[in-house]
């Protein structure tokens, strides 16, 4: 992000630094190296699922670095009111002022609807949709709203909010729904409600030449209000963007704020699993096709790269949350 | 000082310290909740001489106090945690006085009884606050070592069970470390009493004492009282019996979440169930979707479903719909060899089964189709404590020393409930009393409901036991008023008079001073009660002053006050024959409040100055002092104002009264309103001491009944206009809703068809003129019979709040009036008192209570009003029934004595059944049925049935508004020993061997 104005003396230096051999960055990392990120789920208790994601802290007194806040909140929606059968997901990102504090509250706007755009168009895309945000069909579903606050900006925001995105969806559990209708049957009792357990109907057991088959349900129950419900469908999907800066003659990852002043084009590569889900180029440079094909290639190793170490941290949070802490807890009551 | 020690967590341990839970909201949004939880180590075992906990945070700690040796298991005292289900299923035992072990009550039972169920809940916290109950409530779920979390898969069900148990555990540990029997005793046991096996199997391996509630009943001292108490729960009575060989005689419910779903999409329907009571096996219930109630035929449609239950029903197509019985199907004469313990084999069973499907077999009339279905599940039951008589034939043993357990039919004293089947060691000995019983629940299996006896009322016919019967049978609340409520009478009792007039005295404020003037008081014999008094005097312009005046209720009674709470959930006052239940403090009502002559009281007063045709001028109102000159009873005041010699100034003003309420009624009457008709009758007491009733007569109407009742209408739609416009949100009003034309239907098909009459019900002014012209030349009664049928057909009048209905629905039908609320009675009425209260704000004496500016408080009120109203009215109804049997049996010896045979009275077909004739006696004012054994040719059509005369072919044709003579007499049910009157024909036609 064009943010910080930096001294042309200043943006000299950090060019020259990069073009060299081997190629010099300021704090020391190579082209490709990240810096070090934190994660924690499960930070926001009132959401369905949420997420804390750091950027180059200072692991000593906690300063500095990018910081997102990602939370999912599920909300009941009627197809009146707008909903589809198979429920919607509304994505948004919020900057807080004290990110960008050189920023004017028009020029806020502005930033936050373009980071909206570029998240909301890639994480609703059709392929990605979960399927267990259906309620009764035809009738209701879940409206998925994602939102993301970007609480400090110090660099490679696009990376950090498609990372906190997928924490806070990966952490996103769907309240079991069982739905309620009314069939009434010659002859005998009416049969009572038919539970659905997730993505599993059965359709199989219908007979396909009735075409009549008209679902009577009209509203639905919680079967449980305690249990926080199943995970969201295709949790492991959900994409990763890979950001690489250009320079004349380079290319390197995780920019710092002056870094990214230096850059004169950034380009988005998002995966989801292995296949691209999206590709931006932002900036006043140019970049042949050549060019991109070989940063697809080089993008698709770190991406993987990212979503393993990704994934894994996420299933540590899984277990320090739920099974450490009832472990912890029960020691102390001995 | 106490330290007090609050832990906050970090968030690393939220999932200990966070309870979440979902929750769907009546909108249909699911709201995520969260609560925080912060566990403490200082939470008291309330256990009196433990050591540990005497010095903890709670003030009144530790008097929980084991109990003595008196119980065969634990003779080293022992103290009861009881699970939720024992609440659920138990309380009448846990209420019973008898029963008074010490009860240590978990925090996590509480809150899992309010979630299951509200009622029992409510019951659970005045229990919590009986004196001579010894309850320690315990937190388990803020003590460090008590508390639990719900583990991964585990339903909120075994959470709180494994909760239970680790407190259970907790207290047993803590006992054995803090409290010492003395030297050489065992401390005391916990006893963890709960009906769930699986609770007590898991219990038992971590080493609790654990037993059933039955077990733990059974062993102690007087177990046999205590014992009948128990609600009757299948699996732990009879294991032995094999679920799968029962019968299943009913449809299983549906579950509540489908039922919801199904009303929600227009599929079924959800309404009140009203039992038929001239057929038990038949119900009804009205829903919005159809204009007629649905019809419920049979055992298997109604499916288990009470009197009074909302149920949700499935409507059959409409080639299936039926029209109701034309037959009187009496539960007690069909139902005669049913066998109490054939709930599940027998041959007995299939002839009731014989018996009930010839009676459920109709021939369909086409006309008279209305929707037909069938119950498919309860929404809620209305059930409740039932008066009842055991059915002395279902009795095994009527050895009375027997303790055995038998099954035995209770049967209810109200009509429209089936018989419950109960188990009871006492049966020998309940036989000829009135009993309380209690259903439990009805299963799929089971013919009739199950229930348990809760309490005997007294032998049968005593005046005691019938006098609390009704009351408890119409939930009519007696227990003599609670010192709270006294607190707030004044300190001067009895000797309380209005202060000296000053300006100084709070009394006398913004008050006007009417001592002056003529006002008498004009009631029935006897009345203690005075609400009112009036006056009238000419004005100098030729105008007329006319003033009623109110017993100022509300100077006495301030709002929220426990007086106050009380007033308003005893709602009004409940007259039966021989005995009052007040609504306020006798010390109110029949002396402060009481407008009574000669001394000074304090009123509201409402006064209008009418020109000579009673066109009102205008109206004023104020609170008042006043000294009434006279009190009259009307008889009095009749003779009074008849007699011309009398000339006194308050003569005078009865006279002026009198003038100006006939022309008000003329203009009532012209402006439509009803003159409507029901059998009032009076009781003849033989002395006030012995109450016995000597006779009864019909009342007599005098002019100056009139009088009264022409003034309080007209203060009444005065102040409800006042109200009205001082607060249109919230005004206690009343109102009468139209009747709906389809409620006429019949009485106009049967006066067309017998006496060739049609009635115009387009409006109440078309009502009363076509009532006025409905004439029979040689029967003066008949007018007065078809106008209590067209009453009968006519909605209830209610209160409402003004701001809760449209503004055109306020009109009163009855009355004819566009606004009208109750502001005559306060100190019998709780919605006078209200009224009174806005009244008092809209003239700017006092500021009106936040309470009555609340929308939903004020309907709530009233709802409990109206139901509170109704049920007096049927109260004091059953009263003049029971005493109406009672002067009839007393008729009957004497008639007997004389040899004349047996009482007989003129009466009036009201009704025509295949088997049957309903009757009116309005000399009596009781309805009756005459019952034939066979079926007789009846004509459905013209209400005709046609009657063989003994001895002859002749048939006697008899229909609706047939004068006959029937023969009455009361007698015994020789099972039950329910008293019941029995009518036979004896002109035109002896039936009495028919």
């Amino acid at each position: 992000m064009a943010s910080s104005s930096i001294s042309k003396a200043e943006s000299a230096y950090i060019e020259v630094g990069l073009s060299e051999q081997p190629p010099q960055r300021l704090d020391g990392r190579a082209l490709t190296d990240y810096r070090a990120m934190s994660l924690e789920t499960g930070t926001a208790p009132l959401a369905n699922g949420s997420a804390r994601l750091t950027i180059g802290r200072n692991p000593h007194d906690g300063s500095g670095g990018t910081e997102i806040l990602a939370a999912t909140k599920l909300e009941v929606e009627t197809n009146e009111d707008g909903g589809s059968d198979q429920g919607r997901v509304v994505c948004s990102v919020t900057c807080s002022p004290a990110a960008y504090p050189h920023l004017s509250s028009n020029a806020l706007e502005d930033l936050q609807h373009d980071l909206t755009t570029v998240i909301h168009t890639t994480l609703s895309h059709p392929s990605l949709h979960p399927d267990n945000l259906k309620i009764i069909p035809g009738k209701k579903s879940w409206l998925l709203s994602l939102d993301l606050v970007i609480l400090s900006d110090a660099g490679n925001i696009y990376d950090a909010l498609f990372m906190a995105a997928r924490a806070a969806l990966w952490d996103t559990k769907v309240p079991r729904t069982r739905f309620i209708e009314y069939k009434a049957k010659k002859g005998g009792p009416a049969s009572g409600g038919k539970g659905r357990d997730g993505m599993d109907v059965d359709e199989t057991a219908t007979s396909g030449f009735d075409t009549r088959k008209t679902n009577h349900a009209t509203d639905f129950e919680l079967l449980d209000y305690w249990d926080e419900g199943e995970v969201l469908d295709g949790r492991e999907r959900w994409p990763l963007c890979v950001t690489f800066n250009l320079v004349p003659k380079t290319h390197f990852l995780d920019a710092t704020q002056v870094e990214e002043a230096v850059a004169v084009l950034k380009v988005l590569f998002i995966f989801a699993s292995s296949s691209v889900q999206g590709m931006r180029m932002l900036g006043p440079g140019e970049v042949t096709s050549a060019q991109i094909k070989s940063l697809l290639k080089e993008a698709e190793t770190h991406s993987r790269n990212i979503s393993s170490a990704l994934d894994s941290k996420l299933k540590d949070e899984d277990v320090r949350r739920n099974q450490k802490a009832s472990e912890a807890f029960s020691q102390q009551r001995r | 000082m106490v330290e007090i020690t609050i832990r906050k967590r970090p968030r690393s341990e939220a999932v200990v310290t966070q309870r979440k839970f979902f929750k769907k909201t009546a909108r249909g949004k699911v709201i995520k909740v969260l609560r925080e939880r912060y566990l403490r180590d200082d939470v008291g075992c309330g256990i009196q001489s433990c050591q540990e906990c005497t010095e903890s945070c709670t003030p009144q700690a530790n008097h929980l106090v084991m109990s003595g040796p008196d119980h065969g298991l634990f003779p080293d005292g022992h103290f009861l945690l009881p699970d939720t289900n024992v609440f659920l299923s138990q309380m009448d035992l846990l209420e019973s006085p008898l029963f008074r072990p010490p009860i240590i009550l978990l925090q996590t039972v509480i809150e899992e009884v309010r979630h299951r169920s509200l009622p029992l809940y409510n019951r659970l916290k005045a229990l919590m606050a009986m004196d001579e109950k010894s309850i320690w409530v315990f937190y388990n779920e803020y003590r460090s070592e008590t508390a639990v979390i719900r583990e991964e898969n585990e339903t909120p069900n075994d959470r709180n069970d494994r909760g239970i148990r680790k407190a259970a555990a907790w207290y047993t540990t803590h006992l054995n470390t803090n409290v010492r029997g003395k030297a050489p005793k065992k401390p005391p046991t916990i006893v963890l009493l709960t009906e769930d096996a699986a609770n007590r199997q898991k219990a038992e391996k971590d080493g609790l004492v654990t037993l059933s509630v039955r077990k733990y009943v059974e062993a102690m001292n007087d177990a046999s009282q205590l014992l009948d108490l128990l609600a009757s729960e299948s699996e732990e009575i009879e294991p032995t019996r094999a679920a799968s060989g029962k019968q299943f005689l009913y449809d299983e419910y549906l579950p509540s979440a489908t039922l919801i779903g199904g009303v929600k999409a227009g599929q079924l329907h959800q309404g009140h169930f009203n039992a038929n009571q001239y057929n038990y096996l038949e119900g009804s219930v009205s829903v919005p979707a159809f204009s007629k109630p649905v019809l419920l035929i049979g055992r298997e449609n109604m499916n288990r479903a009470t009197n009074g239950d909302i149920v949700v029903v499935e409507v059959f197509p409409e080639d299936e719909w039926k029209a109701p019985a034309d037959e009187v199907v009496d539960q007690d004469s069909t139902l005669k060899n049913d066998d109490v313990e054939s709930g599940d084999e027998d041959d007995g069973e299939d002839l009731v089964a014989r018996v009930e499907s010839k009676v459920v077999e109709y021939e369909k009339r086409d006309a008279e189709k209305q929707p037909t279905g069938k119950v498919v599940g309860v929404i809620k039951r209305l059930w409740r404590p039932y008066v009842c008589h055991i059915d002395s034939t279902s009795l095994t043993s009527s050895n009375a020393t027997s303790l055995s357990v038998q099954t035995v039919f209770a049967t209810p004293v109200s009509r429209l409930l089936p018989r419950i089947r109960m188990r009871t060691r006492q049966a020998p000995s309940l036989i000829g009393q009135k009993i309380l019983v209690s259903i439990d629940r009805w299963d799929v299996t089971s013919r009739y409901p199950e229930g348990h006896f809760v309490r005997a009322l007294g032998k049968v016919e005593s005046k005691e036991a019938e006098q609390e019967s009704l009351l408890l049978e119409f939930d009519v609340p007696y227990r003599p008023f609670g010192k709270a409520i006294l607190d707030c009478l004044p300190k001067e009792g009895e000797q309380w008079v209005v202060p000296q007039k000053s300006d100084a005295s709070p009394e006398w404020r913004d008050r006007q001073d009417l001592r002056d003037l003529n006002i008498c008081s004009i009631d029935p014999p006897g009345c203690q009660d005075i609400d009112d008094a009036l006056h009238a005097r000419l004005l100098p312009n030729g105008n007329i002053e006319a003033g009623v005046h109110i017993a100022d209720v509300s100077h006495f009674v301030h709002a929220d006050t426990p007086m106050d709470n009380e007033a308003a959930s005893r709602g009004t006052t409940v007259y039966l024959v021989d005995k009052r239940i007040d609504m306020l403090p006798a010390l109110l009502g029949t002396n402060l409040c009481s407008l009574r002559p000669f001394v000074e009281r304090l009123a509201f007063s409402a006064i209008w100055e009418m020109t000579p045709d009673a066109d009102i001028v205008n109206v004023r109102f104020t609170k008042s002092v006043i000294a009434s000159k006279a009190a009259f009873t009307y008889e009095e005041a009749q003779i009074r104002k008849d007699d011309a010699n009398q000339k006194d100034a308050l003569t005078e003003g009865i006279r002026l009264l009198n003038t100006i309420a006939i022309k008000l009624k003329a203009k009532r009457m012209a402006a439509g309103a009803l003159n409507l008709a029901s059998p009032e009758v009076k009781i003849h007491l033989d002395s006030s001491e012995s109450s016995d009733p000597i006779d009864v007569e019909q009342k007599e109407m005098r002019e100056t009944n009139s009088l009264v009742e022409e003034f309080m209408l007209l203060a009444n739609i005065s102040v409800a206009q006042k109200i009205q416009e001082t607060f249109p949100q919230t005004a206690v009003l009343r109102r009468h809703m139209p009747p709906p034309k389809t409620n006429f239907e019949k009485l106009q098909d049967i006066l067309m068809k017998r006496k060739g009459l049609a009635l115009d019900v387009s409006s109440s002014g078309a009502l009363a003129a076509s009532l006025d012209k409905c004439l029979d030349p040689t029967e003066p009664a008949f007018n007065t019979l078809v106008r209590i049928m067209a009453t009968r057909c006519m909605l209830s009048a209610e209160y409402f709040c003004s701001g809760s209905v449209a503004r055109d629905t306020f009109g009163h039908y009855g009355l004819a009036s566009p606004i009208y609320t109750h502001f005559t009675s306060p100190i019998r009425r709780y919605a006078d008192v209200l009224a009174h209260r806005q009244l008092s704000a809209a003239i700017g004496y006092s500021p009106l209570h936040p309470s009555l500016h609340s929308k939903p408080h004020v309907e709530r009120i009233l709802g409990v009003v109206n139901k509170r109203h109704r049920m007096a009215q049927m109260a004091g109804r059953a009263s003049v029934e029971f005493y109406v049997g009672l002067a009839l049996k007393g008729r009957e010896e004497r008639v007997q004595k004389s040899g004349a045979g047996a009482v007989t009275e003129e009466a009036f077909v009201i009704r025509t059944f295949r088997n049957g004739l309903g009757v009116f006696v309005s000399s009596l004012g009781i309805e009756g049925l005459v019952m034939f054994k066979k079926d007789l040719q009846f004509d459905a059509e013209n209400y005709t049935l046609s009657i063989p005369k003994p001895g002859s072919a002749d048939l006697v044709a008899i229909s609706v508004f047939d004068k006959v003579t029937v023969r009455i007499e009361v007698e015994k049910d020789k099972n039950t020993q329910r008293g019941r009157v029995k009518m036979t024909l004896l002109s035109p036609v002896d039936s009495k061997d028919m």
